[in-house]
């Protein structure tokens, strides 16, 4: 009973405005400040990982949770917008040299990032509408299994055709433009345009169609539409992910973007949640982060005059073994159907409530409330 | 319900991740590094008696492990030898390493790590150009040496900048040897080649091999291509057998690939010796039995049957420290990465800085290696090296020759 009572104080905490914006707010984003003022450092680089993997999570989350079907082929798209944002970058030499094949308006064309970013997603989105004629009749595995399928058709084209992508030798010394500001902008773009569109009729849509396809149908959702138009939204995401990656490790080949990537982005949507965006954010920072705790274990850590044995793979058995206890105990996820995170970002009490002297007093009374109790 | 059961949930998770933190905090506290300013300055003098720290980075786990998990072990190797030994110049070595995943950004965001966290002034490892150009990127950014243990793509100092170097010879010297070889002592003039489309590792390999091959005025008579992991090469052997037996047969694949290769194109009917790059150094020979012994010959960094003390030491150093033989040469390249790395500090003498250590690497000249005799210049930071013809027997590979790449 007392445990029921500190759970309920917790939340009433967590439901304060206020508490909201310091929480999710003001604390990432100064975190995010001192990360852009070091950008060689390591913990920015980690950073800089968690937003890519946070666009490219929150994006298959439009398809996986919100819309019913589940793609594991958002790796293909990476590689779509890698690739696109890549020509667009380089410089005209380069391109000249390595990529004799390129039609001669890009060899020629050197977009600035943002540009390029925006290329890469539309280039993305339009495979996806390709695709998408291919998928809306399949369900379940089956859709699974051919976007599947598309990661291998990509991985081909972008092994085959050295003269433009110089095959499996891969593209490099792209510049090295994913900073922190650039990539969480797109972050915070992807965040607020994917939360609109499930807030919207079309999102509810969208959520009609995941549960009871039929009954949706029936009242007049466009089963057909709705599924080639998701899955296109989702693609442009996945191709800003792609660009940014690229343009963050400054190197790309194809069997990078291969059926590994797309499980890594599955998992990170699953154990964050895949029916929350917010949970798409945890998720990355989670399975981001949390290796890295681990990696002293693995290196042989000195524990009171004792060194471990060096146990290398141990992070992976261990994450491994959180996503079999989360789909065990948890199923939907760390933040199941909530949307805390990406709500608070988003609505305007978060940021009115530091104006309003009765949300100090609301978080006094909380704070009193949750140390009473202990 | 659903909202607050989620909500206390969410609580929970970052009441984990905090004590997490707390935790890495706790462990790390000996090497954080306050701010990535301080991380610059580790390139100044430090004590004489302190540690020297030196980073690898190794794709342990995943695709890349069977070559990258020996040149970690070599590596070790030669990091424990040089400490009982008594450092350098009277210093320890300390090592770090951390698992690259065989992920381009685990392997970024681990040199990063091991520049700023652990302080390293020097970084070692990585076999693949993938990974190497990842963590390159970052190690030349912040003016640190890296010298990749086992990755042969001969751009890769060039792209990466001019603090990257080569233990390995560049894949052109490797191709260009074996084709010297096959047309100059087994006096070949026509050839088929086959090529594994799927790595860069392969496709490189072919392509400087056909190009040296024509400069020779060799003919390839037919060019085949599949991709890692058919395991059915019925088509191709059907094409080569149509076109009529070659002089000689070069295949450019990895080692997955290799006892599938040799077991199908014998049985298949095609006899011409048959001669592949260092992917195929390793134990490959075991899966394709006897068929192994009829003239197949391997061009790699070195023949465990050589006679020289460097070998033979570090083979029964090996033996003492792992109670196996090194699996393939890439655990040789290991030890050899670490070898250069102690010839430059070795040369630093008191001044050992990250600026010192990279023109004391590219100072070095005729270093006796496992791997071969090591040289670098300021216009090549990819050792000269000779490559060594083996051929199987008795499931073994034996030297040959030494086939020069020009």
């Amino acid at each position: 009973m007392k445990d029921m009572g500190l759970r309920k104080r917790a939340v009433a905490l967590l439901d304060c405005s206020l508490v909201r914006f310091v929480l999710f707010v003001a604390v990432p984003f100064l975190f995010l400040v001192f990360c852009g003022l070091h950008p060689k450092s390591y913990v920015t680089g980690l950073v800089s990982t968690v937003g890519i993997y946070i666009v490219l999570a929150s994006s298959l989350n439009l398809i996986n949770g919100f819309s019913g079907m589940f793609s594991m082929g958002h790796a293909a798209f990476m590689a779509i917008g890698a690739y696109i944002s890549a020509f667009l970058t380089l410089s005209e030499s380069v391109k000249a040299n390595e990529c004799p094949a390129l039609p001669d308006w890009l060899i020629h064309t050197q977009a600035p990032f943002a540009v390029a970013l925006v290329a890469a997603g539309a280039a993305a989105a339009l495979v996806a509408v390709l695709v998408s004629f291919t998928i809306i009749h399949t369900k379940g595995h089956y859709l699974s299994v051919v976007t599947l399928a598309l990661i291998v058709v990509i991985r081909a084209l972008i092994d085959n055709n050295d003269s433009i992508t110089r095959g499996s030798r891969g593209l490099n010394g792209i510049q090295p433009l994913s900073t922190i500001p650039a990539v969480y902008l797109v972050v915070v773009v992807t965040l607020f345009v994917l939360y609109r569109t499930i807030r919207s009729a079309y999102g509810r849509g969208l959520i009609s169609m995941r549960d009871d396809p039929v009954a949706a149908q029936t009242l007049g959702v466009n089963l057909t539409a709705k599924k080639i138009s998701s899955f296109a939204i989702s693609a442009f995401f996945a191709g800003l992910g792609g660009a940014l990656w690229a343009h963050y490790l400054t190197a790309i080949s194809g069997a990078n973007f291969y059926f590994e990537k797309s499980f890594d982005i599955v998992e990170i949507s699953i154990i964050g949640g895949m029916f929350s965006l917010s949970g798409a954010v945890l998720g990355a920072i989670f399975c981001t982060v949390l290796p890295e705790f681990f990696a002293p274990l693995e290196n042989g850590l000195h524990i009171a005059g004792f060194r471990l044995p060096t146990f290398f793979g141990l992070s992976n058995i261990i994450m491994a073994a959180l996503l079999v206890l989360l789909i065990i105990f948890h199923r939907q996820g760390i933040m199941g159907y909530s949307e805390i995170i990406v709500e608070s970002w988003f609505s305007k009490e978060t940021y009115t409530a530091l104006f309003k002297k009765s949300e100090y007093g609301k978080v006094r009374s909380a704070l009193a409330a949750l140390f009473r109790g202990t | 319900m659903k909202k607050r059961k989620a909500t206390v949930f969410l609580a929970a998770v970052l009441g984990v991740a905090v004590a997490a933190a707390g935790c890495g905090s706790n462990t790390g506290t000996t090497t954080a590094a306050p701010t990535s300013a301080a991380a610059q300055e580790t390139t100044a003098p430090a004590a004489s008696s302190e540690p020297i720290r030196i980073g690898g980075i190794f794709n342990v786990t995943g695709d890349q492990s069977s070559i990258d998990a020996p040149a970690q072990k070599g590596f070790d190797l030669a990091v424990d030898l040089i400490n009982k030994a008594g450092g350098i110049n009277g210093r320890l070595i300390e090592a770090t390493s951390y698992d690259g995943q065989t992920d381009q950004a685990v392997c970024a965001n681990n040199a990063k790590k091991l520049i700023e966290q652990d302080k390293v002034i020097a970084i070692g490892g990585l076999s693949d150009s993938d990974y190497a150009y990842a963590a390159g990127a970052v190690a030349q950014a912040a003016g640190i040496p890296i010298v990749f243990s086992g990755a042969t793509t001969p751009d890769i100092p060039d792209t990466v900048g001019n603090y990257a170097f080569l233990t390995a010879f560049g894949d052109n010297t490797c191709a260009y040897a074996t084709a010297n070889f096959l047309f100059k002592t087994q006096g070949a003039k026509t050839v088929y080649v086959l090529i594994d489309d799927s790595m860069s590792y392969t496709t490189n390999l072919a392509s400087y091999f056909i190009e040296h091959w024509k400069e020779l005025g060799g003919e390839v008579v037919l060019e085949d291509h599949f991709k890692s992991g058919d395991y059915d090469f019925s088509a191709q052997i059907q094409r080569y057998l149509a076109t009529g037996e070659t002089d000689a047969m070069f295949i450019s694949s990895g080692p997955d690939d290799a006892s599938s290769i040799i077991q199908q194109f014998r049985e298949g009917g095609a006899t011409a010796p048959m001669i592949s790059g260092d992917g195929w150094d390793s134990d490959l020979w075991g899966v394709a039995g006897d068929l192994a012994n009829q003239d197949i010959y391997v061009g790699t960094h070195y023949a465990t049957s050589d006679e020289s003390d460097v070998v033979q030491n570090f083979i029964k150093a090996y033996n003492e420290k792992y109670g196996i033989d090194p699996e393939n040469a890439f655990a040789a390249l290991g030890y050899d990465c670490m070898m250069v790395l102690k010839k430059a500090i070795e040369d630093c003498g008191g001044d050992v800085t990250s600026a010192n250590i990279r023109d004391k690497i590219e100072a070095i000249q005729g270093l006796q290696c496992v791997t071969g005799t090591i040289s670098y210049s300021a216009e090549s930071h990819v050792p000269a090296k000779s490559v060594v013809i083996t051929k199987a027997e008795d499931n073994h590979l034996v030297f040959v020759e030494n086939a020069a790449s020009n």
